[in-house]
């Protein structure tokens, strides 16, 4: 499904930041990156759902067989690739339901299918809500605004329930979280798992990986991914840290 | 017509002084004040550019190319969309002049609403009095020249819960110069809501004149849906004057016309009075779009608060004039003032000029303005989420905008103008 092959990256200021990542995810699988600050975690995930203020220098993304590097943002979106923002942004005076009708319907017109019409739209947002608990009147104010850090994050997992993607990339959707918001965000991520979608949580903790167990683990040091395993890795770093990587 | 005049001329003001015919049949207090209106526009022409309120508008095509009074007017008929449909008082206006077919006035007690040609007869004791501003040249030369326009007395304890709903429309035949005068008078302690609606095709100057009189305790909410013609010129005033406890909710959206003027001058005669002036302006192509406030205490606790979007696309230029004076017995007085703006593109231009003139000791007064460009972090956030740039910059203007039109109380007009500002947006677009 997504095939990352000596990714380079850099900024605009020239600071190289991604140095040669290699990574192959199937359709169906769930992969957490994991690594300190500063170590590129957040880069790739920016690059990967095409924010500006990155040139790629070498390597290649291939998102089911295309060019994903090739895609204008809004584009890899109806596609089906999804970030989960690490610090979503507030909109105000964009009211959060037309916003998520909006993108969702411009997905369903990418793929041929009919809009929904309002009434098939709140029904579908009402089963969701749930899931997640979030409160109907919060979907009534403008994007974000006014929402606490966990209803934030929250909010970024329900507008994946919503949007369905193909490829998600949660950027330390779990940072931040009380315990409580943690296993929500979990169970909406859970929820998620299927055999034709795959998924990537990129986070700091191994707190989240409690809740949502991954196939493969990464540990992202200095641009590179350093190594691979399985999910007994992220156990293994929370006990030795990752100062102790290089050394393994 | 070269009549001989004992006053000075400015030259071009010329050609509407050799134009004016009178009113037969006027009344003399109306002859008088005609007179009046053509002699103080004669002696102050055209605003300059060194005028401080017309320093952002460029007059000179209007001063080069006269476009003089329309005699008559054309038939037409209100373009779909434009009309709000839970009015029930409807006064229609085509070219400057009434037309009863496509007006709906059906008086509750209390109230007489009507076309100015019909208060000149019958209510002359409310026109008589009202006064034009000595340093306004278009208000004089309203004065001069107005057609019809519409009169709304609520007597005293009256509330009108149902919006009225003014439309000036305009056929752009003759290439004329429109002027409509125009006065609601409420009593004390009553209520009413007005939507005037401008619209038109072609290529025309409205030169449009309101005078508000909002008794002790009265409540007036009024809302402008300005849709001009992509030629058209029009000059908007409005001079307010608040009784004791008035409450004042203005609002403007200004969304279409070639060069368009709102100008409020509000006066708050009265102890604790409110008022609230609020607007919203979207420009694109070479469109110049201008509002432009003055808000005057001259009583003890007015509040004043005022919130003024603009967005400028294209190669356009819009502005915003507030002035805020506070005189010197008008002591608890509290004033704010915001200007928001948002540029589109490397040749739109915003100006915001606030300007606080306190002579009071005891007053809050607060006013902040910026101009900015689409919040980039925002736009990626719709993108990332499949919503098409286009869109996705559409939602972000439109959500801007949204503020000052989402402070209306009535539901009705609140969608209407929402409506009109989606639309507005959509055709933005293509152009």
């Amino acid at each position: 499904m997504l095939e990352i092959k000596n990714l380079h990256a850099r900024l605009k200021d020239g600071r190289e930041i991604l140095k040669g990542i290699d990574l192959t995810v199937e359709p169906g699988e769930v992969h957490a990156i994991m690594g300190p600050n500063g170590s590129g975690k957040s880069t790739l995930a920016s690059v990967l759902a095409g924010r500006d203020g990155y040139e790629i220098t070498q390597g290649s993304v291939t998102y089911l067989g295309r060019d994903l590097l090739e895609m204008p943002a809004d584009e890899r979106a109806r596609e089906g690739v999804f970030l989960a923002f690490q610090y979503p942004v507030e909109i105000p005076g964009v009211n959060n339901m037309y916003f998520l009708r909006a993108a969702l319907n411009a997905g369903r017109r990418h793929r041929g299918e009919l809009e929904l019409d309002a009434g098939q739209f709140l029904r579908a947002v009402r089963a969701k809500l749930k899931l997640l608990e979030i409160s109907e009147d919060l979907m009534q104010r403008a994007v974000n605004v006014g929402f606490s850090g966990g209803e934030k994050k929250r909010n970024e997992i329900f507008q994946m329930a919503m949007l369905e993607p193909r490829l998600a990339i949660l950027d330390e959707t779990d940072s931040g979280l009380d315990i409580d918001a943690l296993r929500l965000v979990a169970k909406g991520v859970n929820g998620l798992r299927a055999p034709d979608r795959a998924i990537v949580m990129i986070t700091h903790y191994q707190r989240l990986l409690d809740y949502v167990e991954p196939d493969r683990v990464h540990v992202l040091q200095g641009g590179q991914i350093v190594e691979s395993g399985d999910k007994s890795l992220a156990a293994e770093l929370e006990r030795r840290g990752y100062g102790a990587v290089d050394a393994a | 017509m070269s009549a001989v005049v004992d006053f000075p001329v400015k030259p071009e003001a010329r050609p509407y002084l050799d134009a004016f015919r009178g009113t037969a049949g006027e009344p003399e207090w109306l002859a008088q004040f005609r007179q009046r209106g053509l002699t103080r526009f004669s002696e102050l022409g055209f605003p300059g550019r060194r005028s401080e309120n017309w320093r952002y508008l460029d007059l000179q095509p209007l001063q080069q190319h006269p476009m003089l009074p329309a005699v008559i007017g054309e038939p037409m008929g209100i373009p779909a969309g434009l009309r709000l449909d839970r009015a029930v008082l409807r006064l229609v206006l085509i070219d400057g002049r009434f037309a009863p077919e496509l007006s709906a006035i059906e008086l509750p007690g209390g109230i007489w609403f009507g076309s100015t040609t019909a208060a000149i007869t019958e209510r002359a004791d409310l026109l008589r009095d009202v006064e034009t501003g000595a340093d306004h040249p278009f208000a004089a030369l309203n004065a001069a020249f107005f057609a019809d326009g519409f009169v709304l007395d609520v007597a005293a304890g009256v509330a009108l819960d149902r919006p009225i709903e003014i439309i000036h429309l305009a056929s752009g035949a003759g290439d004329a110069s429109l002027h409509t005068r125009s006065l609601v008078n409420l009593g004390a302690g009553s209520r009413a809501t007005i939507i005037e609606t401008f619209a038109g095709e072609g290529k025309y100057w409205r030169n449009d004149f309101v005078a508000w009189r909002v008794g002790d305790g009265a409540s007036l909410t009024r809302v402008a849906l300005v849709e001009e013609g992509a030629q058209a010129v029009h000059f908007g005033e409005v001079m307010a004057m608040l009784g004791g406890g008035a409450k004042l909710d203005a609002f403007a959206l200004l969304l279409g016309g070639g060069t368009v003027r709102h100008e409020a001058n509000v006066t708050i005669a009265g102890d604790n009075a409110h008022c609230r002036i609020d607007g919203a302006f979207l420009v694109a192509g070479r469109e110049e779009a201008n509002i432009v406030t003055t808000i005057d205490h001259q009583a003890v606790g007015g509040k004043t608060s005022e919130l003024i979007k603009g967005v400028a696309a294209g190669r356009a230029h819009g502005a915003f004039q507030g002035k805020i004076i506070v005189r010197e017995g008008a002591q608890q007085t509290d004033a704010r003032q915001t200007s928001r703006n948002l540029i589109l593109g490397r040749r739109a231009v915003i100006d915001t000029k606030p300007e606080l003139e306190i002579l009071a000791d005891d007053v809050k007064c607060a006013h902040g303005a910026s101009v900015g460009d689409l919040d980039e972090a925002a736009l990626f956030y719709l993108r990332a989420r499949g919503i098409p740039t286009e869109e996705a910059r559409r939602l972000l203007v439109e959500g801007f905008l949204r503020e000052p039109i989402e402070g209306i109380a009535d539901p009705a007009i609140r969608e209407h103008l929402l409506r009109r500002l989606g639309d507005r947006l959509g055709r933005l677009e293509s152009e």
